[in-house]
């Protein structure tokens, strides 16, 4: 039952970040490749000064400024950037992010991470971070559904089809992105809050690239920029993954097996959702 | 040529004690590496604007089937690298085939989540195969021979010059033949091309298998030079995608040159005593590439070298 | 098809959530470690020694006639992953004890949830000193930093070696070598970090070729950097002493190396090497380590050490706990050692071995000062 508890609780931690990336990546086709440095700088902006000073609240302060900020950074940089340099530029700057933690070790203690970080004082079993992830998560997607329903979502969409019409009928194209960075951002923040207190430790291992493929699977097989879609199939990727554990192999085979699986995975999903995910402008 | 030269200019006097020349040599040598790598996907690039984040994994490839030809088999060098870039030519026109073609008429930037896919089904066929060791082509002791101040073993100069040769015999074909000429034509305005009977369809895969083969080169280059290891795959894709934006898109020459530049600085980075005062921290070395990416597309997104393409 | 590996898997976790420890049947034993990703050469390497100390076990009859069910997890070096792996051992499975994790951050990720549950977690490999103040349960027979270091401190002062050059990689691993050496030995005269993986070391050999040294330490993760560093340095034509510690020792860098790791010494555990009778054992039933003999032996020693709390005061967290708290002293392949109050190991020796025409022979035990 505990194990249960801690999928689920897993699943929810991660989702408020991957349903941000859904809305950038998935409905507003912005090839942000960056969520993962993103997450980096609000776990290490967050818990370095709980760590330092003791108090969450002066902790999540900071987190949130942090976030913010590299948040507005990746948003002017997409403004400035055509698709394929932003998104060679944004696996630089997470790559890049990654490098001055490692190597900033006076700061951020290096490679060995941040262990004993303190949980909040009202979460204590993996069943209360289970609750609280569910809570935040399906709150956090009733928000994202409503944005993307409503006139936000209309404006990412008509930005994503057709740039020049869509700023000819007054979408703002800065706000629009600015605006879906943040959220995007928060999103982020959001997880890594929970996710770190739950493990008591920061590590640089948790933020590398083959953690933001995942990211990618999930939005391309439940339907770029559809929210019910991205929780489906963020639900049922982890559940494989996962469960996984339980096939009668050996471990050092199924590793690769397992790499091998994913991959076939988002190759398949890409070729169901070849028209969705980038789709093909009208030329007439 | 570097915005950042003139700021060296106290430093270099400084530097002029400490063999500079040595890490130019180094610099050569990585850079030739990175060239390959980079020249064949900014052809790839260039015509077809699209990424191929298999490139790493294709490179390996290459190596391994090397190593395995000439440890494994106990073939001869020459016959194992020959295997090796045809094993890395058969790998790239799978890649195309499967994972590229069928998509890219779709939308340009499909095939980049493909290829990643294509990427991780690769690393784990390689865990399997390979497993986790280092590989290293070559066990012999290399015999080094010294240039004056400058040390280089014989196969490093044997790499560069044949490096440079590769890249020179591309330049001929590019420019002074008639296959050249459609190739340049296909580059520069496609639809153009075609209507001029040039099979254009053709071309991307002898495209795309050729830089293939670069990158198999490179794979062999370094698995002789240094060993291969199943890890060092994404970062040579990022190096060698660090060196196309930079250069420009669709200018082949510019990624070219921005390999080198970028393998310069690599090593005058760490090897360099700043203004007399302190020394960069080595950790910092690999993210060069990362850094010239971002500086490069913050202060000129299009890139160093424009492509001279007539819209009109 | 999304489906029905999902529905699969969902049956698969509720069956399993559904099953329970017994005095009877077998003793399960979990283990964590990357089998996949960087570090999988030491993943696999300390799960092979597990699996040739559990298969001993169960050869000679089991503990107390009840067979060991070694059951590995993939924790891929990231705490998340061996998070969900000790959650998985402890609730699904039930088990008893874990060797594991071997990355550092795997450890530190699972011992909140071992201590919880009253598993013992033993490390074979992490070096971390966070580990140290892990947690009551969890233990380690890999030195933290005092041993290791202590040594090789010892070595360099009885040769008159002063000045020391030292290429760190940049995983907790080597960093923890780095820092624990700094504090026994004192500053280096070079000392730089360089990042995972990074085989190009020229440009800092060439800064090295102006610094006086006596003797370069090359301090990386496994013979994949190890080796090229050496190369590089001899390519330059620096002849001073290299040496190099547990992760370097193996048959890898050798053949990478060729001859210019000649002479290239290494402090290490001794009596590991293909001629010994565990070396020749695991190279027979596993082929050469992939990252070196020194993590398959200390994790068939932990195996060892749990079997025989095991069969001296039964299944049990608690009653094993106590059992390791009170050890003697276990004569493990890698030395004669006990835990401290904090569960780190004592006792360890330290043996030098060299390169020499092309092979690791081992020459002379070192001396820990106390």
């Amino acid at each position: 039952m505990n194990f249960l508890l801690h999928i689920i609780a897993t699943i929810a931690m991660g989702a408020p970040n991957i349903l941000g990336f859904n809305m950038l990546f998935g409905r507003g086709k912005i090839l942000h490749f960056g969520p993962l440095g993103v997450s980096i700088v609000a776990a290490y902006a967050t818990f370095l000064v709980v760590m330092a000073t003791g108090s969450y609240p002066l902790g999540i302060v900071c987190g949130l400024a942090a976030t913010c900020s590299i948040s507005a950074f990746f948003a002017w940089l997409s403004l400035r950037l055509d698709a394929d340099g932003l998104g060679v530029m944004s696996i630089a700057m997470h790559l890049g992010l990654l490098a001055v933690v490692l190597n900033w070790s006076s700061l951020t203690r290096g490679a060995l991470g941040i262990p004993r970080v303190p949980r909040l004082p009202f979460l204590d079993s993996t069943g209360d971070f289970a609750l609280l992830g569910t809570c935040v998560a399906a709150l956090w997607a009733w928000m994202l559904w409503q944005v993307d329903r409503g006139t936000f979502g209309r404006k990412l969409i008509a930005l994503s089809e057709h740039e020049w019409h869509a700023k000819s009928l007054g979408i703002d194209r800065s706000r629009v992105h600015m605006l879906a960075f943040m959220i995007a951002g928060i999103g982020s923040l959001l997880g890594v809050l929970q996710y770190h207190q739950y493990l008591y430790l920061v590590h640089p291992s948790d933020f590398g690239f083959p953690a933001f493929i995942f990211f990618v699977t999930v939005v391309v097989a439940g339907g770029p920029g559809s929210v019910r879609g991205c929780v489906v199939s963020l639900i049922l990727l982890s559940l494989l993954r996962e469960g996984l554990r339980f096939v009668p192999m050996s471990p050092d085979v199924l590793g690769p097996l397992r790499l091998i699986l994913f991959g076939a995975i988002l190759f398949v999903a890409v070729w169901l959702r070849r028209d969705t995910l980038f789709p093909k402008q009208r030329t007439v | 040529m570097l915005p950042v030269a003139q700021s060296r200019g106290s430093a270099l006097r400084g530097v002029l004690l400490l063999s500079p020349v040595q890490l130019l040599a180094n610099a050569l040598i990585a850079g030739s590496l990175a060239a390959l790598i980079a020249g064949g996907l900014a052809l790839v690039y260039g015509v077809l604007g699209v990424f191929n984040m298999a490139l790493g994994q294709l490179t390996l490839i290459g190596g391994y089937t090397a190593w395995w030809l000439h440890q494994v088999a106990h073939m001869s060098v020459l016959f194992s690298v020959i295997g090796g870039l045809l094993c890395g030519a058969l790998m790239t026109w799978i890649t195309f085939e499967v994972f590229v073609r069928p998509f890219y008429k779709h939308h340009r930037f499909l095939p980049l989540v493909t290829t990643i896919a294509w990427s991780m089904i690769l690393d784990g066929f390689i865990l399997l195969a390979f497993e986790e060791r280092p590989r290293s082509i070559l066990s012999e002791a290399k015999s080094m021979i010294s240039l004056g101040s400058v040390l280089i073993s014989r196969e490093q100069c044997l790499m560069i010059v044949l490096t440079i040769v590769a890249l020179l015999l591309f330049a001929w074909i590019f420019h002074c033949t008639s296959f050249g000429r459609k190739l340049r034509a296909v580059v520069q305005h496609e639809s153009a091309a075609r209507s001029l009977g040039i099979n254009s369809a053709i071309l991307h895969r002898v495209i795309f298998i050729v830089s293939g083969m670069f990158a198999a080169a490179g794979g062999i280059f370094i698995g002789i030079d240094q060993n291969l290891s199943p890890t060092l795959a994404f970062s040579l894709t990022i190096k060698a995608y660090a060196a196309i934006i930079a250069g420009g898109k669709g200018n082949i020459w510019g990624a070219i040159v921005c390999a080198y530049v970028i393998a310069l600085l690599e090593q005058l980075l760490v090897g360099i005593h700043w203004f007399g005062a302190f020394y960069v921290p080595a950790g910092y070395q690999q993210t060069v590439a990362l850094l010239f990416i971002i500086v490069i597309l913050l202060l000129k997104p299009s890139g160093l070298f424009r492509s001279f393409a007539r819209t009109a | 098809m999304r489906t029905f590996f999902a529905l699969s898997s969902l049956l698969a976790l509720s069956l399993t959530a559904c099953g329970g420890a017994g005095d009877e049947g077998p003793i399960k034993l979990g283990y964590i470690g990357p089998l996949t990703g960087d570090a999988a050469s030491y993943g696999i390497d300390t799960l092979n020694g597990t699996k040739m100390k559990v298969d001993e076990i169960n050869a000679a009859g089991g503990i107390n006639g009840r067979q060991i069910q070694l059951i590995a997890e993939d924790g891929k070096c990231a705490g998340a992953d061996a998070a969900t792996a000790v959650q998985k051992l402890v609730n699904i499975d039930k088990v008893i004890a874990i060797v594991g994790g071997q990355c550092s951050g795997e450890t530190l990720a699972a011992a909140p949830v071992a201590e919880a549950a009253k598993v013992i977690l033993l490390s074979p490999l992490s070096s971390s000193p966070d580990v140290t103040n892990a947690g009551a349960y969890v233990y380690r027979d890999y030195p933290s930093d005092a041993l290791k270091t202590k040594a090789m401190a010892a070595y360099f002062q009885e040769k008159g070696l002063t000045k020391v050059a030292v290429i760190t990689e940049n995983t907790d691993f080597a960093q923890g070598f780095r820092a624990s050496l700094k504090k026994d030995f004192g500053d280096f005269a070079f000392d730089e970090v360089v990042e995972p993986g990074t085989k190009d070391f020229r440009s800092l050999m060439t800064r090295l070729k102006n610094v006086d040294f006596d003797v370069f330490l090359a301090n990386g993760q496994s013979p994949a950097t190890i080796a090229p560093m050496v190369v590089q340095l001899r390519e330059q034509g620096m002849k001073q002493l290299a040496i190099t510690h547990d992760a370097g020792q193996s048959a890898d860098t050798l053949s990478i190396g060729g001859k210019s790791v000649e002479g290239l010494e290494a402090i290490n555990v001794p009596a590991l090497g293909k001629d010994t009778a565990f070396g020749s054992k695991f190279i027979a039933q596993y082929g050469e380590p992939q990252g070196a003999a020194a993590f398959g032996a200390h994790a068939y020693d932990a195996v060892g050490v749990l079997a025989e709390a095991i069969g001296a005061v039964g299944a049990n967290g608690e009653a094993i706990k106590g059992y390791l708290d009170q050890l003697e002293e276990y004569p493990g392949v890698v030395g004669t050692f006990h835990f401290d109050e904090n569960g780190d190991v004592v006792g360890m020796s330290y043996a030098l071995i060299v390169v020499q025409n092309g092979a690791w022979v081992q020459t002379r035990p070192i001396a820990i000062p106390e």
